[in-house]
């Protein structure tokens, strides 16, 4: 089909859809008009009629359902259920030169992170320099004394964050979290671009899209390199708290793809300060832990007497350098939303640069000037008390009663120094395939990215977990309330106009910026203008 | 003036089912400062399990073992010699009220005893509590305060082991009036820190020559900071200073960091723990048998 033809033609799926007045959208420009870098995928898109396209949804559910990618619900209706994460076809794409600044961002924001761990572990300068009030860290029970004066292995705390982006209705980036405790969801993002290729092949193919495969390549990588000393060929384990927890999965796909054994606490003890696996073999010693349990369970010499999960003298195993743990216990302090308001002075503290990526704006109430401006402008707003988390005690300006709004005033006036206060970030919005409704909407979205750190390396993931809000309206993109994910491209390099179609088996033609280039048993011709030689042809 | 102890600490444990797996960590060992040298120590165990040791992150010394050979029964036994020396108490050359203040108030100075004066659950006191509280005056030096606050914790409450237990709060203890040594510390502990003393747990031994409260097994008293002195302990439950009769195991910021055992059993019947301590001047025996030595030398 011709592609003028095509542009003008608006596909049943896209037939309704409505541009969001007040929040940017990813893809739309106009009513079906897209943004450069979305012209080749969308103009594929539009082929599909909208049988065909449940056709390819269901084929992409099924790919989930085969690779075994599930996670269990618990409620009281359902118990255990089996449920896919929804996946959506529609892929979200990033030009290259826009994740270029991005991928900076992250990683100065991670290495500045890390800076900060270990100097609230060793020397505490930026407590000193009163940069960070002492009390905020000391007051945190993600603080531990068990850490002070250690240093582990390349200095490194956190080997793999996982940055949490949102795109604002100002075009731009904003970090609306640190994860610095093992975040969760890569295997989502390895497992959608598998369904993407499985799926739609033909059209990704095309595309010159950054890979994401190589990531447990990198982790495994990056465990060795923080191996104890003197230990050439490090044995590296994943640690899970066992098959009942809600992102098992995951730690069996990446000891599966890592090649390195899965383990629960049980399969481990510790003895003379080493830690050893059992094996059928006899005993096997351990030396780097990737352990997807919570500090609290880890050790229960150490944190929680109570705890069955952990490997009882880890913590004293590692505090003699005889094993390394990722990341490191202690880190939580750092990703408190507290803390998060001092990131952009903890980058400039210790890297002497400008923040590349942008704080959501936060007010701290214990300020004068910010508090006055709380006061006076609390149903713009969102109240935050620091020191909780999963929601609690958070006021929502625009959705609060008058009585609400004057009890909280009282609330912060007795304790300033536990409230702050953002404005509501106007999450962007992506096309995103509703079932039922059989056609493309806009939905909230997110971005969760993940970095790795070890000793002399640094990686950053090309790309993400671009979670959705499936809900109408809703900003809430978890995978327990209603969310789902999409594909994120990375665009290798931004030539926008170009699209690649292989027709028939012997020929095939690219487009770029209006012009066919063909190539076939015949050779090679670029729209009108004649014959071109290129050395090698196809090249993707 | 010197006088030796012998310290011996022995726990016994009977369960009812197998254990199949076990690891326990002991942190009993009589520690080294100035005031205290270990002239030996040894331990064993019924299991002959090989031990190992760690240091805790406050560099005290615990000793470890893990065994996977099935048991119903564990003792544990540790034998110590202290030579304990006189402790000086901070009697004359005390800063003038003003500079202590301008001490305890100081950023870097925080910053180096915060674990010493944050508030947990063991340590922490209600807003309701604080009025009945002593709290020190304004031209009150700190020795001067802490010494009244270990008579007013002392006088405060009754001892009596049958309310508490190891997890009680100070809390708890204000609203029961009674607890043991653990209880009267960490209420001692608390207050101190209000008045912006730092102040940690201690664990150690009593003599039991002396006739006094939790003597029978390991003891607990508070160390609190006096600027321009140091540490100084003060035990609330006898209203006594800590002097040469205090043997110091470990110390922390309260009791989580000083618990005498830990251990994860894998087991399914019920267990029986008893533990007990020994702790006697050995000054008249000693000497005389040095004495015998050399004469037949």
């Amino acid at each position: 089909m011709d592609a003028a033809v095509r542009q003008n033609q608006t596909s049943e799926v896209f037939a309704n859809y409505q541009i969001p007045p007040n929040f940017l959208d990813e893809v739309f420009r106009a009513p079906g008009q897209v943004h450069p870098h979305y012209q080749a995928v969308y103009q594929q898109f539009l082929e599909f009629s909208k049988e065909e396209f449940k056709a390819l949804n269901e084929h992409a559910k099924m790919s989930f359902f085969n690779q075994g990618i599930t996670f269990s619900v618990y409620s009281d209706k359902s118990k255990g259920v089996e449920r896919i994460f929804p996946f959506d076809l529609f892929p979200r794409i990033i030009p290259a030169a826009e994740w270029a600044k991005v991928e900076k961002g992250i990683l100065q924001r991670c290495v500045a992170l890390n800076l900060f761990i270990q100097d609230i572990y060793s020397d505490q300068h930026i407590l000193k320099d009163k940069v960070v009030p002492a009390e905020l860290i000391f007051s945190s029970k993600n603080y531990f004394k068990a850490m002070l004066d250690f240093k582990p292995v390349g200095g490194i705390y956190t080997h793999i964050s996982g940055t949490d982006l949102i795109k604002h209705s100002d075009g731009e980036y904003y970090v609306l979290e640190d994860n610095l405790r093992c975040p969760s969801g890569i295997s989502y993002v390895l497992s959608n671009r598998v369904a993407m290729k499985r799926t739609l092949f033909q059209m990704f193919r095309q595309f010159n899209v950054r890979t994401v495969g190589e990531y447990p390549q990198e982790l495994l990588a990056t465990m060795q390199s923080v191996a104890p000393n003197g230990i050439d060929a490090p044995t590296c384990v994943v640690l899970t708290p066992g098959v009942y927890n809600s992102a098992y999965f995951e730690h069996a796909f990446l000891a599966l793809t890592m090649g390195v054994p899965l383990v629960e606490g049980r399969d481990l003890y510790v003895d003379k300060n080493f830690v050893y696996m059992k094996t059928i073999n006899g005993p096997k010693r351990v030396d780097v832990v990737y352990r997807r349990l919570d500090d609290d369970f880890l050790d229960p010499m150490e944190f929680k007497p109570d705890s069955m999960l952990g490997v009882p003298g880890i913590m004293a195993a590692y505090k003699k350098g005889n094993v390394t743990l990722l990341n490191a216990p202690g880190t939580g302090f750092a990703d408190d939303k507290a803390v998060y308001t001092y990131v952009p002075d903890i980058i400039k503290y210790y890297l002497q640069e400008e923040p590349i990526l942008n704080n959501v704006h936060t007010y701290r109430c214990e300020k004068d000037d910010d508090y006055k401006y709380v006061l006076e402008n609390m149903d713009k707003l969102v109240i935050k008390p620091v020191d909780e988390s999963g929601g609690y005690g958070i006021l929502i300006g625009s959705k609060a009663t008058q009585e609400q709004i004057s009890e909280f005033k009282t609330l912060i006036a007795a304790n300033r120094r536990k409230y702050i206060a953002q404005p509501v970030m106007n999450l962007s919005m992506h096309a995103t395939f509703i079932e039922g409704e059989d056609q493309f909407e806009p939905r909230h979205v997110d971005l969760r990215s993940f970095t790795l750190l070890g000793k002399d390396r640094q990686y950053v993931l090309k790309g993400g977990l671009s979670r959705v809000a499936l809900r109408k309206g809703s900003l809430i993109v978890n995978s327990s309330q209603g969310g789902g994910s999409k594909d994120t491209w990375v665009m290798t390099e931004d030539n926008y106009g170009m699209s690649m179609q292989q027709n028939g088996s012997m020929e095939q033609s690219m487009t770029m910026d209006g012009q066919t280039m063909t190539m076939g048993p015949q050779g090679m011709s670029i729209g009108t203008q004649g014959t071109v030689s290129m050395g090698k042809p196809g090249t993707e | 003036m010197k006088t030796d102890y012998e310290v011996v600490y022995k726990t016994h444990n009977t369960y009812e089912e197998n254990v199949r797996e076990a690891f326990f960590s002991f942190l009993i060992l009589p520690c080294q400062n100035e005031s205290q040298v270990v002239r030996s120590v040894s331990w064993s165990n019924s299991l002959e399990a090989e031990t190992f040791q760690h240091t805790n992150p406050f560099g005290f010394e615990a000793i470890n073992l893990h065994t996977v050979e099935p048991f119903n029964a564990f003792e544990f036994q540790m034998r110590a010699i202290v030579e304990k020396r006189m402790t000086w108490f901070p009697i004359d050359g005390l800063l003038p009220v003003e500079e202590e203040q301008r001490q305890l108030q100081d950023h870097l100075f925080y910053l180096e005893n915060h674990l010493y004066l944050g508030f947990a659950h063991y340590t922490r006191i209600q807003e309701e509590y604080r009025s009945k509280l002593l709290m020190r005056e304004p031209q009150q030096t700190v020795y001067d305060y802490l010494q009244k606050l270990c008579t007013f914790t002392y006088e405060l409450l009754e001892f009596d082991p049958e309310p508490t237990h190891v997890c009680t709060s100070a809390n708890e203890v204000l609203k029961l009036g009674r607890g043991v040594c653990q209880d009267y510390t960490h209420l001692f502990i608390g207050i101190a820190r209000l008045n912006k003393i730092p102040c940690r747990y201690v664990s150690g031994y009593l003599n039991q020559g002396l006739d006094l409260a939790g003597s029978a097994v390991m003891h607990a008293w508070a160390e609190a900071y006096i600027p321009g002195f140091g540490w100084q302990g003060f035990d609330p439950t006898n209203n006594l200073l800590a002097d040469m009769h205090y043997i110091k195991a470990t110390h922390g910021s309260d009791y989580s960091d000083c618990s005498p055992l830990k251990g994860t059993l894998k087991t399914n019947g019920k267990q029986k723990t008893r533990y007990g301590v020994q702790v006697h001047p050995l000054q008249e025996a000693e000497p005389a048998q040095q004495q015998q030595l050399q004469t037949t030398l």
